[in-house]
């Protein structure tokens, strides 16, 4: 938990299967099953975004797994204390690879509005646990928000995105 | 009742310094100064006449740190303050963690903060910090934790014992509702003991004040209570008013009492399905954020954010409410009523249902003092306190309103109360839009610069839990010198291991989730 | 063709019957845990005012296939301290049994692997191995939850197996027969629904006990136990888990469909469509209880076993025996 964090060390496997990868990788993309690991106020916009409005479920992400082992992917909803974060490298450490990090919200960017001079417990971004995927501003982020999240990650995953984007004016 | 308990207290006790204060500036009735001889049985004379202990808490004033004690009675207003002034060297107060149970955790707490020993605590270890702390963070110069603690810091380990088997409940886990730990010393499936570990979510909000203007700490309190968030906010504004002397037009007390009670509706709405969710129903889950996505739109459109609202500013508010804002919310009360009928028909008369909740996790009425917990959990018990009622806040005394109770105290009696109290919120609102009055929104002359005269101000609203209070100390800068937050959740989770004792894990459970726990604001 | 013919005559025909039979059953198994998974997001979505899967295919019907295909490219965890054989057996153990019933089951007149004269005793003998996974798991995964998750399993699956057993013995007694396409053939006129609603009732109670669906779905209770015996199972292990569940619950539905509701028979329609009609609105019902009831509590669970069902059954049992007799 040094300063830069730790990273797992992830090799390239000897022979790839282009043609298999590309089907996994569309498999995974359409079933991010998310942990059921709420830390704080973003916590409360991630269950809106599993319910009837919202309805994360639609893009196959609905299924929320309370146990670290059969989840892809972990939302990092909230802040993070020194006292949590042990235990969410734990978690982290526990779910079986290939898995995704999404940080959600200004807090577990980079410890939001908690980081200021003099303070003692707040992890300052949950990248310096572990591996980031995708950063979702706000505080907290529109379910919205989280859903365009979701969208960022399929895209990386996948290389495609689901939805064509709206052109911005402004 | 004040004049009678400042007779009976110059009467019984010596060696104390007790004087009436203006409660309209203040937040308290009397002023008690103890010294560390007398403090036992100051405190042993309040829980005597039923007081219960508010809140503990400490200010450091450099040359001294003084320790705060407030009380009040359950039956009649009375609020007093006992302070007793310790050395800042090496700080040992008496405990009286032996008069009321509340205060084992609130002595843990400042001892975490402040390193004040309390003589004859059974178990000063640490409760909020993590392991790498080396100084007492609240004190105002830096204090390295001394050799003891240090050893303390590392020392929660459940007991090594044959045949024991312990289950950590938390931080990581779905019934929990965010990060509390409580570790369950298990026979099978019945709870031996149940331990709660805190601090996993601790943002340090109350630091955060001393650091920042009052005006920079608005949009904090919605973040200690994100499901209540204006309740909160209102805390904080309220405290800050009454201590600067600030008058709020009208019509802004109106449209605060409204929208705070919209906000109660979605936080018991949000509790409903999270409690439902434990049980092991997860369709009201979804039926009720349904209906919370309806209050989130109408607050919304006053307020600018769905959650984490910062809406009230001293002397008023951040904009008014426009006709779309009433259409809206009349709109949704009437939905709201037919809804209602709905969930009765659903959730409460579902024979499971009952069957779960009936008779379990009974807290007696007479436990209540001890505990000092407030809210819908006392009011199961039979208890009508409520601080709308009490100490009216906003135009609270303008509106009739019941106060619905319970009889046992058991999960089934929270449930109903909370469900009773939705639906007194919705003719809170309905009577608070008639009455409506027109005019400013904002008071007029409130300086960009609030600089508070010195003094403290203790300042309660009921919160969707309980009895939410600020407790400030102004020291004539545009900053707090101390920002103390009572948070009902502390207090009633400080009940669940009495409570869950020689139960089954899924009662535990169930009981657990009956009390509403907000995480953060346990941990601030 | 006369070598194929001469295989056939080494092997005997049986043999060949029972090979073409195992592959339809696999067939049949991977598909329903297809549908079956899909359907449960869609039902649960549609009673949750909201749409489920959508975007993933059309109506979201290759969700599933995502899901399985996400699943069998997962990592396989073993954690430290686990009970490495068990570990790995269980997930296989928990497998055998689900498909063994296949095999007795009548899908038509003529589609049954193998007609047993001791059918129901084949189902009912092989559908309580599964516990022993689930303790297997439980216990070898050398996790708090898994274990009381494994325990509670064990006790609630020994309590519901005898009514299931005595709520099954009527109908066994008014067909005089064990094997299960004598039971559809006895049924010809009125189904033995009709002659026997307690048991039909109690049947499904147990079934669904069996299953460990909510209301009884203890042994996985989230909000209690995180994810029950099968906490630390990753990836395909997992899936292998959820496949079972997904069978089972057709199982149990296959086969109130056969004793209670006339099985294949039925008007214009082929006996298979019947079949598959009957058994899918049973699954649907357990799906519906699913998501509308809370859980009940473990004692409550075995009090109402011991102190209901049983006594219940035995009284139905009595008197559908004597009433025979007369």
């Amino acid at each position: 938990m040094g300063k830069g964090g730790f990273y797992l060390e992830t090799k390239d496997p000897i022979i790839k299967f282009a043609v298999v990868e590309k089907i996994l990788n569309l498999a995974r993309a359409n079933s991010l099953w998310p942990m059921t690991f709420g830390l704080a106020c973003c916590a409360i916009e991630m269950m809106s975004t599993a319910m009837a409005r919202f309805d994360i479920d639609r893009f196959g992400a609905g299924i929320f797994r309370a146990s670290p082992r059969q989840s892809d992917l972990m939302i990092v909803s909230g802040t993070v204390t020194k006292k949590m974060a042990p235990t969410l490298v734990t978690l982290y450490e526990q779910m079986p690879s290939p898995k995704w990090v999404i940080a959600m919200g200004n807090c577990a960017i980079s410890g939001g509005p908690f980081a200021f001079e003099g303070q003692y417990n707040v992890v300052e971004g949950v990248d310096l646990l572990v591996p980031v995927d995708v950063y979702i501003p706000g505080c907290p982020p529109r379910p919205e928000g989280l859903l365009e999240g979701l969208m960022k990650l399929e895209e990386k995953i996948t290389g495609t995105r689901r939805f064509p984007t709206v052109e911005q004016k402004w | 009742m004040v004049k009678k308990t400042l007779e009976d207290i110059k009467n019984t006790l010596q060696d104390v310094d007790a004087s009436e204060i203006s409660y309209a500036e203040r937040g308290y009735h009397l002023a008690i100064e103890a010294q560390k001889g007398s403090l036992v049985s100051v405190v042993e004379f309040f829980a005597d006449k039923g007081f219960y202990l508010a809140d503990l808490c400490c200010v450091d004033y450099v040359e001294y740190l003084e320790l705060v004690y407030l009380f009040n009675n359950f039956k009649e207003l009375c609020r007093a303050k006992v302070t007793l002034k310790v050395e800042p060297d090496k700080p040992v107060a008496p405990t009286i963690s032996h008069i009321y149970t509340m205060a084992h955790w609130y002595e843990r707490e400042i001892h975490e903060f402040f390193g004040v020993y309390f003589e004859g605590h059974q178990k000063l270890t640490y409760l909020f910090l993590h392991n790498g702390i080396d100084c007492y963070p609240l004190r105002k110069n830096r204090v390295p934790v001394t050799d003891d603690d240090k050893k303390l810091l590392d020392s929660f380990k459940p007991e090594e014992e044959e045949d024991a088997f312990f289950i950590n409940l938390g931080p990581q886990h779905p019934s929990t509702h965010g990060v509390l730990r409580v570790v369950l010393k298990m026979d099978g499936e019945y709870i031996l003991s149940a331990e709660p570990v805190l601090g996993y979510l601790h943002r340090m909000h109350e630091k955060m004040a001393e650091n920042r203007s009052y005006q920079q700490f608005l949009p904090n309190p919605a973040r200690m209570d994100y499901p209540g968030a204006l309740l909160f906010n209102l805390a904080h504004v309220a405290a800050v008013e009454k201590l600067c002397g600030i008058e709020v037009p009208e019509r802004a007390q109106y449209i605060r009492t409204i929208t705070c009670e919209l906000n109660r509706i979605s936080s018991h709405l949000l509790w409903i399905g999270a409690f439902l969710g434990d049980l092991g129903g997860l369709t009201p889950f979804l039926y009720a954020f349904d209906d919370r996505e309806n209050i989130l739109d109408i607050l919304e459109s006053a307020t600018g954010s769905r959650l984490t609202y910062c809406y009230f500013r001293f002397g008023g508010l951040y904009n008014d409410i426009d006709d779309n804002f009433i259409d809206m919310t009349k709109k949704f009360i009437k939905r709201m009523h037919e809804r209602l009928g709905m969930y009765e028909k659903l959730i409460t008369k579902n024979v499971i249902f009952i069957n779960r909740v009936r008779g379990i996790g009974i807290l007696e009425q007479s436990e209540v003092p001890k505990y000092g917990c407030s809210g819908p959990i006392i009011r199961s018990t039979g208890m009508p306190f409520d601080i709308r009622k009490v100490e009216p806040y906003a135009a609270y005394d303008k509106i009739d309103f019941e106060i619905p109770t319970g009889k046992t105290g058991d999960n089934m009696d929270r449930y109903m109360v909370r469900m009773k109290e939705m639906e007194i919120s919705l003719n809170i609102v309905e009577k608070a839009i008639e009455k409506l009055p027109s005019g400013p929104f904002n008071a007029e002359k409130v300086p960009k610069k609030l600089k508070p005269p010195k003094g403290d101000v203790y300042h309660a609203v009921e919160s969707t839990r309980g009895e939410t209070g600020v407790y400030i100390v102004s020291d004539e800068s545009d900053k707090p010198y101390r920002m103390r937050w009572r948070v009902p959740s502390f207090s009633n989770l400080m009940t669940f291991p009495a409570l869950a004792q020689r139960t089954l894990l899924a009662d535990a459970i169930a009981t657990m989730g009956s009390f509403d726990l907000v995480i953060p604001e346990i941990d601030r | 063709m006369n070598e194929l013919n001469n295989i056939m005559s080494i092997i005997g025909k049986e043999t060949v019957r029972a090979i073409i039979g195992l592959i339809g059953v696999l067939v049949l198994v991977v598909i329903n845990a297809l549908i079956l998974t899909w359907a449960e997001r869609k039902v649960a979505g549609h009673m949750q005012r909201r749409i489920a899967a959508k975007e993933v295919g059309p109506f979201g019907l290759i969700q599933p296939i995502a899901d399985s295909l996400k699943l069998l490219g997962k990592e396989l965890i073993t954690p430290a301290n686990v009970e490495r054989s068990l570990f790995y057996l269980a997930p296989t153990l928990i497998f055998i049994p689900v498909l063994v019933s296949f095999v007795v089951i009548p899908f038509d007149s003529y589609l049954q692997v193998k007609d047993m004269n001791v059918g129901i005793l084949v189902i009912l003998a092989f559908s309580s191995l599964s516990v022993l996974s689930i303790l297997i798991a439980g216990w070898g995964s050398n996790n708090k939850y898994s274990l009381i998750g494994a325990i509670r399993s064990v006790a609630q699956n020994i309590a519901y197996e005898i009514p299931l057993l005595l709520s099954l013995l009527p109908v066994i007694i008014i067909a005089h027969s064990l094997s299960l396409k004598d039971i559809v053939e006895a049924q010809n006129g009125l189904w033995f629904v009709v002659y026997q609603p307690f048991a039909f009732l109690i049947f499904f109670i147990a079934s669904v006990a069996e299953t460990n669906r909510t209301p009884f779905d203890l042994p996985e209770a989230e909000s209690e136990l995180v994810a029950g015996f099968h906490t630390e199972y990753t990836g395909m292990r997992f899936a292998l888990f959820f496949l079972a569940e997904y069978t089972n619950i057709f199982i149990v539905s296959a086969i109130a469909a056969t004793f209670f509701l006339g099985g294949y028979q039925g008007p214009i329609l082929p006996g298979i469509v019947w079949f598959f009609i009957k058994t899918y609105f049973l699954v649907f019902v357990i799906l519906w209880m699913r998501w509308t009831f809370p859980r009940v509590r473990f004692d409550q669970l075995l009090n109402f076993s011991w102190k209901v069902l049983i006594p219940t059954s035995l009284v139905n049992l009595i008197i559908t025996a004597g009433i025979l007799k007369l």
